[in-house]
């Protein structure tokens, strides 16, 4: 099934009957179809069974009033998405998550595009700060999260014992829901960045010179040549790094769950969920329903950013 | 028909796929039928024999996985037609219940016997998941009336047993006696926190910690600690089921708490353990639970005293809350693997073995005829948590009965003690809070 067949001479020229068509489909393809099926249905299948079949199911129960252990439930309806939309706790948890997101899409891709900036420039050492930087990337979330609690704690932390050294007392990062959540979100963001960077680079290193070279001698200096050239040409890139970071970062829950158990200030949708059915309320449809909107939100944004933002970017 | 499956539609499935929860992994409910109470019937079982292997979930509390191998290796040489397999099941109590709560929905890979904390075991109950012991107890001649009258009273509700106490804890107050003896303080204990914040200033200016007390750290089950300071005011977080966590005495116990952070500016609260906070010598007090007095004392580089809770104005003793885990059997298992379990938690249980479990982790012997004499000699702070045994008070049932409300209160304590919250403002919220999970999570399933 490619464009070539549809597109072929014979199927155009109109003289061809569409037994003789599927007989020369067969004919040319057979081999190539088993192959794909062989190749496509077991991965296919896996994705049925463990992503469709549990978001299918995960909808079902958002409808039910259902205590996460109990063997009964109760058929409720949109009673569960009233009662989220409707509670004090939803506009906590749909702006803690936007700014969440807003804040480390934003700031993994601005600095991940000025470290990938700084490591496209020929000088020494820069093969290991390319392994430094995307290295906490590849860390699990966990142990980073242990790491940076230990790093931001009041009490005995690296932070507190330089804040202490100039006379300051260190603030309650963890305590404090406000400062939470932007311990959460550096942390986050120092993760991750490594990743924009190695993207970005990977972009800037394919700009095609010539044309930076043609600026050049046009008169554009460093600053114009990446606000005019670079940056639109990186379009692409961006627009790929804006969709999988979002993705990401409003499924983001190893640091959340590690660094602020409570959820207090950083309880996000996916942490809500996960709060809800399993940290302590065991309200199991209720959190599905908030699955489902999460979902929902989700698809909404890859839609709009497929359908208007890569209007704007510039294939090279 | 042609198909372009480029980086539009790549990006498009990938936005779909990511949104699927776990949950729906689990298997779900039947429909149609009350989500109302459990109760389940008493169980005969005469003529059932025991299961040859059963799984035992612990989160190991305490550091006793070394000890329960111990036991079970006794166990074996005394039942050696039941192998118990020791299951980590968690690493906390929050996990464990994640695992049995995710295995009764899956309906599969329940153990034989799980250990239940004290928020935890009454959902079991509401839920069905857990079986009355009454039938066991009295087949297998478990000595209840050995055990701590208090610590068993813990798991009774509607006139029936739903678990026998295991890890058992209180709070104690941890002192740092090289500091008390700096500030030239006596030797023990304050009897009220008056008494304390007397001599808080003192301990600040003489010891160099940055707090003469800290408070247990919220995430922590502040819930739990808490309530010494509501009761010693004459408050709760509820009256049975009456919410009562803004009544006036509430409200002025949490102020004067508030007070001791930001006007007296002497006590601050723990960001993630207070006992290790009191080990590192950050403060000169704390509380926290007698399962932590082992690894205090290895740890702290100084002389560490303990002693009861203190009180308040209003009430000075009976101001200790129980708390720790207990040991359950699942209904989701047949019988004989009910039995087999029975027999082990009755094993788990003797005197001598409670002894033991109490040596290695610093938790309380639940029997009364364990002897202790070697463990006192070795720990005698074990004895201030034993003797303070004979003054605790059942806790209340909006933190230990309603699902959630210990972070709720943990989320109302924050509020109050790191943004300088307005107490009865943050109490009647909380007060809400509390009543909506008790009239849509609790009320419908108790029996009436």
């Amino acid at each position: 099934m490619t464009r070539q067949l549809t597109d072929s001479p014979v199927a155009t020229a109109g003289t061809v009957t569409r037994d003789q068509r599927r007989g020369r489909w067969s004919a040319r393809t057979r081999r190539d179809f088993i192959v794909f099926l062989a190749l496509a249905l077991p991965n296919l299948a896996l994705i049925a069974v463990f992503t469709y079949l549990p978001l299918i199911n995960n909808i079902y129960y958002s409808t039910l009033d259902w205590t996460l252990g109990s063997a009964s439930a109760t058929v409720v309806g949109f009673d569960n998405y009233i009662n989220f939309f409707t509670s004090a706790d939803a506009p906590k948890v749909l702006g803690t998550t936007a700014f969440f997101t807003v804040i480390t899409v934003g700031g993994s891709m601005v600095l991940g595009l000025l470290v990938a900036l700084a490591l496209n420039s020929k000088v020494r050492g820069t093969t290991f700060a390319r392994s430094a930087v995307f290295a906490p990337y590849v860390l699990s979330g966990v142990g980073v999260g242990l790491v940076w609690l230990f790093i931001f704690d009041p009490g005995y932390g690296v932070l507190s014992w330089l804040l202490r050294g100039i006379g300051q007392q260190s603030p309650q990062w963890i305590n404090d829901p406000q400062l939470s959540l932007v311990m959460v979100i550096t942390v986050y963001i120092w993760k991750n960045l490594g990743y924009c960077a190695v993207v970005y680079l990977a972009g800037l290193q394919s700009l095609p010179q010539d044309v930076m070279e043609a600026a050049s001698l046009d008169g554009a200096n460093g600053f114009r040549r990446f606000i005019s050239m670079s940056v639109p040409l990186l379009s692409p890139t961006t627009f790929f790094l804006l969709i999988t970071t979002m993705l990401s970062s409003l499924q983001a829950f190893d640091l959340i769950r590690i660094m602020t158990p409570l959820g207090n200030g950083t309880s996000t949708l996916i942490y809500e969920a996960y709060m809800q059915a399993f940290g302590a309320f065991n309200r199991a449809g209720y959190s599905a329903s908030i699955s489902v909107v999460l979902f929902a939100i989700l698809l909404v944004i890859t839609v709009l950013q497929v359908r208007f933002v890569e209007r704007k970017v510039h294939y090279s | 028909m042609a198909i372009n499956l480029g980086r539009r539609h790549f990006l498009g499935l990938a936005g779909a796929g990511a949104g699927a929860a776990a949950l729906a992994a689990c298997g779900g409910p039947t429909t149609g039928g009350g989500t109302g109470a459990s109760g389940a019937a008493d169980i005969d079982f005469s003529g059932v024999k025991p299961a040859s292997s059963i799984d035992f979930w612990t989160n190991h509390p305490g550091k006793s996985q070394d000890v329960e191998k111990a036991i079970i290796e006794k166990f074996q040489a005394k039942f050696p037609d039941i192998k118990v397999n020791l299951i980590t099941a968690g690493a906390n109590y929050e996990e464990i219940a994640q695992k049995f709560q995710t295995s009764q929905a899956a309906k599969s890979a329940l153990p034989g016997l799980v250990v239940l904390s004290d928020v935890w075991w009454f959902r079991y109950y509401t839920n069905g998941n857990i079986i009355p012991l009454d039938n066991l107890i009295k087949q297998l001649d478990i000595k209840v009336d050995d055990f701590q009258k208090s610590l068993v009273a813990d798991y009774k509700y509607a006139d029936k047993q739903w678990a026998l106490p295991y890890g058992r804890s209180t709070p104690l107050f941890y002192y740092n006696k090289d500091h008390f003896k700096a500030a030239g303080l006596p030797d023990r204990a304050p009897k009220t926190w008056q008494e304390f914040a007397e001599w808080a200033p003192k301990l600040k200016a003489s010891s160099g910690a940055q707090y003469a007390y800290i408070y247990p750290a919220l995430a922590g089950y502040a819930g739990w600690t808490l309530q010494n300071n509501l009761w010693g005011w004459g408050g709760s977080w509820s009256n049975e089921w009456t919410i009562n966590c803004d009544s006036p005495e509430s409200v002025e116990a949490l102020q004067w708490a508030q007070d001791s952070i930001y006007k007296d500016k002497w006590a601050g609260v723990s960001s993630k353990e207070a006992a290790d906070d009191f080990a590192a010598g950050i403060t000169s007090a704390t509380i926290a639970s007698t399962g932590s007095l082992l690894g205090v004392l290895s740890s702290a580089k100084f002389n560490v005293g303990v002693g009861f809770l203190p009180g308040g104005p209003k009430k000075e003793t009976g101001v200790c809350p129980t708390g720790g885990a207990g040991l359950g059997i699942p209904s989701g298992v047949s019988k004989e693997v009910q039995l087999a379990a029975a027999t082990f938690l009755k094993f788990m249980t003797e005197p001598e073995n409670t002894a033991a479990f109490s040596a290695a982790t610093g938790y309380m012997p639940t029997r009364t005829s364990a002897d202790m004499t070697a463990v006192l000699a070795k720990t005698p702070q074990i004895k201030t948590a034993i003797d303070q045994l004979a003054v605790t008070h059942v806790q209340d049932n909006a933190r230990v009965f309603l699902p959630g409300a210990d972070q709720e209160m943990a989320k109302a304590a924050a509020k109050i003690l790191t943004q300088q919250g307005d107490v009865k403002a943050t109490m009647t919220e909380l007060k809400t809070t509390l009543e909506g999970i008790y009239t849509k999570d609790v009320k419908p399933k108790l029996k009436s």
